[in-house]
């Protein structure tokens, strides 16, 4: 037993592991210092801010903690979903940016089979693993399109993905849900966009006075496979070996007998189908129907997340709750008459941070490997 | 008068000795020429002269001063140009736009007068015939074309030493002769040319003076009226064997691997390979013998399903390929090394030990049921680095971190482990030092005894010599020779590797 921790905590970790945190954690902190001179700037008070925002963030214990930490975490199931959907594909070397549009065929899969008449009475638990079960399959199917294109024709992701962000949004939010489309609601019960789904297709509250449900508990699971499959399967093995040499057109793995056209297919229809479980999240989770007009944005929120957490499951599952702390408490800095929409700028500060990582990783392996190497 | 002396120049890099005390005087209006195999020393002299590279010792005169290059800026205001084998232009830009590039004309000293940079090319390209539209945009240009703005940008520079790395080995034959017209030209205006080759036809018709170097050094520098090509080739080949192989006989068994009127297609379009037909047996090493650039990488990549044939059939087994995927082709038994380590062999981020069951990871006991199993593969990756003498054997070690020879070593593990019936062995001693070498051919030579039929791709004539069973010559995308090393000598392979000779084994 000793052996095989031995094994996988000291033979396996990489040479100074520990600055793939230190890196980004001193990127936060500087993104935190570099936003407190911007409120200081306008003439606030900085530590006041930060005392709000993280007082609210679901962090640290104080008033109403309960309700923030479920905001928090039910933030961090979305947040993680999007972040995923971009982190999967970029471990082949692919670079996705759908997940805007693959979260809202998520969220709209999710409204119809939530109000379908044929599930309607259905008992909750089969209701819902029904719906997860579709919203998979067609998230997939959206993210599938991107993934084909790429891998049989040699059509760049990226442009595609932005295309279908834009069909999967005017398709329905110009013809489905609208007064009139085939999706809205009848005009007679007084609401606009899609019905609401049924009560069996709610997702269930998991902390009792809270709007926490099971959503984060099937996030977490999504991660945990996520992690397996990257680091304890042939699958990712191959994925992982594809984006390290995606810079020389993955000649390496095909020789080694990689099908790299099947690989890229099937990691952009995962990436589809995560983003689309945590659409699927907003409508069963708290929405209740497809609205008339999203506010989208967990889509690039996503990947935002994915670049702190390093496109590691176990780091996106970290940023993504951080994005979702900064969001929770958002609310909080306009008591110290700062716009709400303050903690989009340290979210922004943190990723030009992390964007500079190889920089911070220079200079603090200058520092810190330096001293190391004089102790020795 | 003496435009460029340089004296008991030495540079080393890793496991190379490139240039080893190297001495040449270059005369002011001369075409000087070097010559030599691949990685003979005549491209790294030349970047030393350029300032790319920093030699170990060595001193570098320019017109008579001693020279202090520590970068191409300084050789440019030496009035030392350099023509590079891929070109540095920027393909959106027009000619003129490309040829002032960095040293634009001016109006009110920050706006940049294109009218005025137009004139000054064209007068540039009038004065040594360089013939170009100044206002075309360089991607709708001919490569021979793209060469001359290349001149012309050093030419605009002041240059009166220019180098020419391989010129000719992206022109066509009538490019070729628009290049060397202009190089008589050139002269003529009284610049010194250098111009670095390896092949002989060329450098006898244009130069005046040729050197040859071996293995970094200079074997001798010639007057073109005192040589021939037949000389010049025996002095860049020499005749000294490095490395002495065991000949093993075996009786060739059945054919395991056929290629039939293969035609491919590079990338750039060009024919690289024509109707190409040859059988490789079991228990027998097949050389392709051949100056790089003549259509051995398009066998490569055809075999390996990169490129696709125009027409003809690769089998394997006695199996035709159709439409081949390299997944396809390496599950029908082909076992493949090399020379591109970090490209193809090795996937350098990952460690010893996953780069060493790549292209068995699906296999039991790696991974059952799509789920690797770690223990087996550590057991199995601390038994083949040993087995094959990987320093150090440590098979958490990522690829990067292992030497040119030991990442080799990592590759020839992998590969001939696998289940094969066939090794398409591709420069597999390209870039390694002796003991490395001598290592592969061990194991080209075990592999024959176990009956493996393989391919040999070499650019190295002592290799092919003394391996081969039987020897292809490849010259411009065709077989022009077929014989064994029985049957010849390395100065007629050579003579055959640069066209000037045809031999059919009956």
């Amino acid at each position: 037993m000793k052996e095989v921790f031995g094994r996988i905590f000291i033979h396996r970790r990489e040479e100074n592991w520990w600055m793939n945190l230190l890196v980004p954690i001193t990127s936060i902190i500087i993104a935190l210092i570099v936003g407190a001179i911007f409120i200081a700037s306008t003439g606030r008070d900085p530590i006041l801010a930060y005392k709000l925002m993280f007082g609210a963030s679901g962090f640290v214990p104080g008033p109403y903690f309960k309700t923030h930490f479920a905001e928090m975490l039910l933030y961090t199931a979305l947040f993680a979903s999007t972040g995923l959907a971009f982190a999967l594909p970029a471990r082949a070397g692919l670079f996705s940016i759908g997940a805007e549009g693959q979260f809202l065929v998520g969220m709209i899969t999710a409204a119809f089979f939530g109000f379908w008449k044929p599930l309607y009475n259905l008992p909750s638990f089969i209701h819902i693993t029904i719906i997860f079960a579709i919203v998979i399959l067609f998230g997939g199917l959206w993210g599938l399109i991107a993934g084909f294109l790429k891998a049989k024709k040699g059509i760049n992701e990226t442009i595609i993905t932005i295309m279908l962000n834009w069909i999967a949004f005017h398709l329905i939010e110009g013809w489905l849900v609208p007064t009139g489309g085939p999706l809205a609601a009848d005009v007679s019960t007084g609401v606009s966009g899609t019905p609401y789904v049924s009560p069996s297709a709610r997702l269930p509250v998991i902390l009792p006075g809270t709007r926490l449900n099971i959503s984060i508990l099937v996030m977490l699971l999504v991660i945990y496979l996520a992690w397996f499959l990257l680091y304890r399967t042939v699958f990712g093995y191959e994925i992982r070996a594809m984006g390290y040499t995606a810079i020389t057109n993955m000649e390496a793995p095909k020789i080694g007998g990689v099908n790299t056209e099947k690989r890229i297919m099937q990691i952009m229809f995962m990436g589809g189908a995560i983003a689309a479980l945590g659409g699927s999240f907003v409508v069963l989770g708290f929405l209740g129907q497809y609205p008339p007009v999203f506010e989208g944005g967990y889509g690039f929120d996503g990947i935002a997340v994915a670049l702190i957490g390093g496109n590691e499951p176990v780091g996106i599952l970290l940023s993504s709750m951080l994005i979702g702390g900064l969001r929770t408490g958002a609310t909080a800095v306009q008591l110290a008459r700062i716009p709400k929409t303050f903690p989009a700028i340290i979210e922004g500060l943190i990723v030009a941070f992390i964007a500079l990582n190889e920089l911070i990783r220079y200079l603090l392996s200058k520092v810190l490997l330096r001293k190391k190497e004089g102790v020795a | 008068m003496e435009a460029l002396r340089v004296e008991n120049i030495v540079k080393r890099f890793p496991n190379v000795l490139a240039n080893d005390n190297v001495s040449l005087s270059i005369e002011k209006g001369e075409i000087f020429a070097i010559v030599g195999e691949n990685g003979a020393g005549k491209s790294t002299l030349m970047k030393i002269v350029y300032g790319l590279y920093l030699p170990d010792s060595g001193n570098i005169y320019v017109f008579g001063k001693k020279a202090n290059l520590k970068d191409s800026r300084d050789a440019i205001n030496l009035k030392i140009g350099m023509v590079h084998q891929e070109f540095m232009l920027i393909p959106r830009f027009t000619v003129t736009e490309n040829v002032v590039l960095g040293d634009e004309p001016k109006k009110f000293g920050f706006v940049f007068d294109y009218n005025k940079a137009v004139k000054e090319v064209k007068e540039l390209s009038e004065k040594y015939s360089l013939t170009v539209d100044p206002t075309e945009k360089v991607e709708n240009l001919p490569v021979g074309i793209q060469q001359r703005v290349e001149i012309l940008k050093i030419l605009r520079r002041g240059a009166e030493i220019l180098i020419f790395d391989e010129p000719t080995a992206v022109l066509t034959p009538e490019e070729t002769e628009e290049l060397f017209k202009t190089l008589r030209k050139l002269k003529e205006a009284g610049k010194t040319i250098v111009f670095i080759s390896h092949k002989l036809s060329e450098v006898m018709e244009i130069a005046d003076r040729i050197a040859v170097m071996r293995r970094g050094k200079v074997q001798g520098i010639v007057k073109k009226e005192e040589t021939n090509e037949r000389e010049l080739a025996k002095m860049m080949v020499g005749r000294d064997v490095v490395l002495e192989i065991e000949r093993v006989k075996t009786e060739p068994g059945n054919v395991v691997f056929e290629v039939k009127d293969l035609a491919v297609k590079n990338p750039r379009g060009i024919i690289g390979l024509k109707d190409v037909s040859f059988k490789v047996r079991e228990g027998e090493i097949v050389a392709i013998a051949g100056v790089e650039g003549n259509g051995q990488s398009e066998l490569v990549n055809a075999i390996l399903g990169f490129y696709k044939p125009i027409k003809g059939v690769i089998s394997i087994a006695g199996k035709e390929m159709k439409f081949i995927t390299p997944y396809e082709i390496r599950s029908k038994g082909l076992a493949y090394i090399t020379e591109d380590r970090k490209r193809r062999g090795l996937i350098l981020q990952y460690r010893a030990r996953e780069n060493i069951i790549l292209g068995k990871h699906t296999l039991y006991p790696f991974s059952k049921n799509g789920i690797m199993n770690d223990a087996a593969i550590d057991e199995y990756a601390t038994r083949k680095l040993q087995e094959f003498d990987v320093r150090p054997p440590e098979p958490y070690m990522k690829a990067v971190n292992f030497s040119g020879g030991n990442q080799q070593k990592i590759i020839l593990a992998r590969e001939l482990s696998m289940d094969h019936k066939f090794l398409l062995a591709s420069q597999p001693t390209r870039g390694l030092d002796v003991g490395a070498m001598e290592f592969v051919y061990k194991w080209l030579i075990e592999e024959k005894k176990k009956g493996i039929g393989i391919l040999l791709i070499s650019l190295e004539l002592s290799e092919v010599m003394g391996l081969a069973d039987r020897i292809l010559v490849l010259y411009k995308g065709e077989i022009v020779g077929e014989t064994t090393p029985e049957n010849t000598t390395e100065e007629e392979l050579g003579e055959m590797m640069l066209g000037l000779k045809r031999k059919v084994l009956q």
